[in-house]
């Protein structure tokens, strides 16, 4: 090996970090280069000193009651979250769309058994993913898209919570995932208002909901995990 | 020492010259996982130190930065100290976390002084520092804190921390290769620097 080759070897020769079969070439050279020998020596006496560096300093003594009143902020502001994600049920929209639910259920239950029982009579195909949707089917999903929401609305407040856990990018990469998803629930939202009656729509959405739950759930996990 | 831990996606563990963990640091940890301000603040104390010690050197000595970082990392070591699980010390846990909240801000800071001037081409920034004072006889720490970022991290991680090449490079995203000639530069930086 030249000169010039082992002088780029002396860091890993010096910290051991040398493969065992250079090391004997790289230590040969050293031993007749004088400038090789000097590098190592200096080499030697930066780690040294390094090594030498105090481990411990006394930080400012204000410092600590800054992160208390941080602390403080963070419990009350959490304990301000906890009471508004109790009190979510108790909001007059969400009573007054619950009620909504259980009249369109009501009724939408009535239908599906008149609906079940003229199919049985008439011995009517099951409908397919193209044919227009019944009144049951519309219901069905009301409750499970009523199901997503809370299930969103929960997941989103604990992620709210913990995202200062979640490293930048893995919250910059959900912001996006969670906005592509939202997109896709809009369109197919808008594409159901205009033909609501179209079943492969309502599992477009669905799927799209659940994408969502499963990318929050799993978030949530990686908070508790990390 | 070198650490012998596996890489993941956190950096560490750190060696064990942090100390080993005594009933009564472990009352606290156990007292501050259930809400104790307190606890936590026997905590600050115990550890504090070898924090700042560290944001100190990662922020080329300035005790306003270096105060800022430390209280970040005590402030996240709150929200997340329900995650410490005693499979290391807290006091390796609180290290490994100063480092990953450092190497998340440098990231933050790389991104920004790239847009002001090529990531390969620090010969500015270190000219800056010798225009700005340095060129006076240096005691370590101060020629440790005259390094351009790049070296001045992988230096300290390395050389001061103990953290292996592989565990600095996959935290930073870069290359072992890169982590091993930024410690070269930072070594005969230190070298030219110490010798004046």
């Amino acid at each position: 090996m030249s000169h010039e080759v082992i002088r780029h070897l002396l860091d890993d020769y010096v910290t051991g970090d040398l493969a065992d079969d250079a090391r004997a070439p790289v230590a040969d050279h050293v031993a007749g280069c004088e400038i090789c020998r000097a590098e190592v020596e200096d080499l030697r006496r930066i780690l040294a000193k390094a090594a030498e560096l105090p481990k411990s300093v006394d930080p400012p003594p204000e410092a600590w009651q800054s992160i208390r009143a941080s602390i403080e902020r963070e419990k009350i502001a959490v304990a301000e979250r906890g009471e508004r994600v109790a009190s979510w049920w108790q909001r007059p929209s969400v009573v007054a769309a619950a009620v909504l639910l259980a009249v369109v259920l009501s009724s939408a239950g009535t239908a599906l058994y008149m609906d079940r029982g003229d199919s049985a009579a008439a011995g009517s195909p099951v409908p397919t993913a193209t044919t227009a949707a019944t009144p049951a089917t519309l219901a069905a999903f009301t409750v499970e898209e009523n199901n997503y929401l809370r299930n969103v609305a929960v997941l989103q407040d604990m992620l709210d919570q913990q995202e200062a856990s979640l490293a930048p990018e893995t919250v910059a990469q959900l912001k996006v995932s969670l906005r592509t998803i939202d997109e896709a629930i809009l369109e197919a939202r808008l594409a159901l208002a205009r033909d609501p009656a179209n079943q492969t729509l309502i599992e477009m959405l669905s799927g799209n909901y659940k994408q969502k739950v499963d990318l929050l759930r799993r978030t949530t996990e990686l908070t508790r995990g990390s | 020492m070198k650490t012998s831990a596996v890489v993941s996606d956190t950096i560490g563990p750190h060696p064990s010259t942090i100390g080993e963990e005594n009933a009564a640091a472990l009352e606290s940890v156990r007292r501050a996982q259930a809400g104790d301000v307190d606890a936590f603040e026997a905590l600050y104390r115990q550890h504090s130190g070898r924090i700042y010690a560290l944001c100190l050197r990662l922020k080329a000595g300035d005790s306003t930065d270096a105060t800022e970082l430390m209280q970040d990392v005590f402030i996240r070591a709150w929200r997340r100290i329900s995650t410490f699980r005693g499979d290391s010390a807290f006091g390796s846990w609180l290290h490994r976390l100063a480092v990953n909240t450092m190497l998340e801000n440098a990231r933050g800071e790389r991104r920004r002084i790239a847009r002001v001037l090529p990531m390969d081409d620090t010969s500015r920034l270190e000219g800056a520092a010798r225009s700005s004072g340095v060129d006076l006889r240096m005691d370590m720490e101060e020629a440790v804190a005259s390094l351009p970022q790049g070296a001045r991290l992988a230096f300290v991680l390395h050389d001061v921390e103990g953290y292996q090449h592989q565990e600095i490079a996959t935290q930073l995203g870069v290359s072992v290769g890169t982590i091993k000639a930024q410690l070269h530069r930072a070594r005969r930086l230190l070298r030219e620097r110490l010798e004046r």
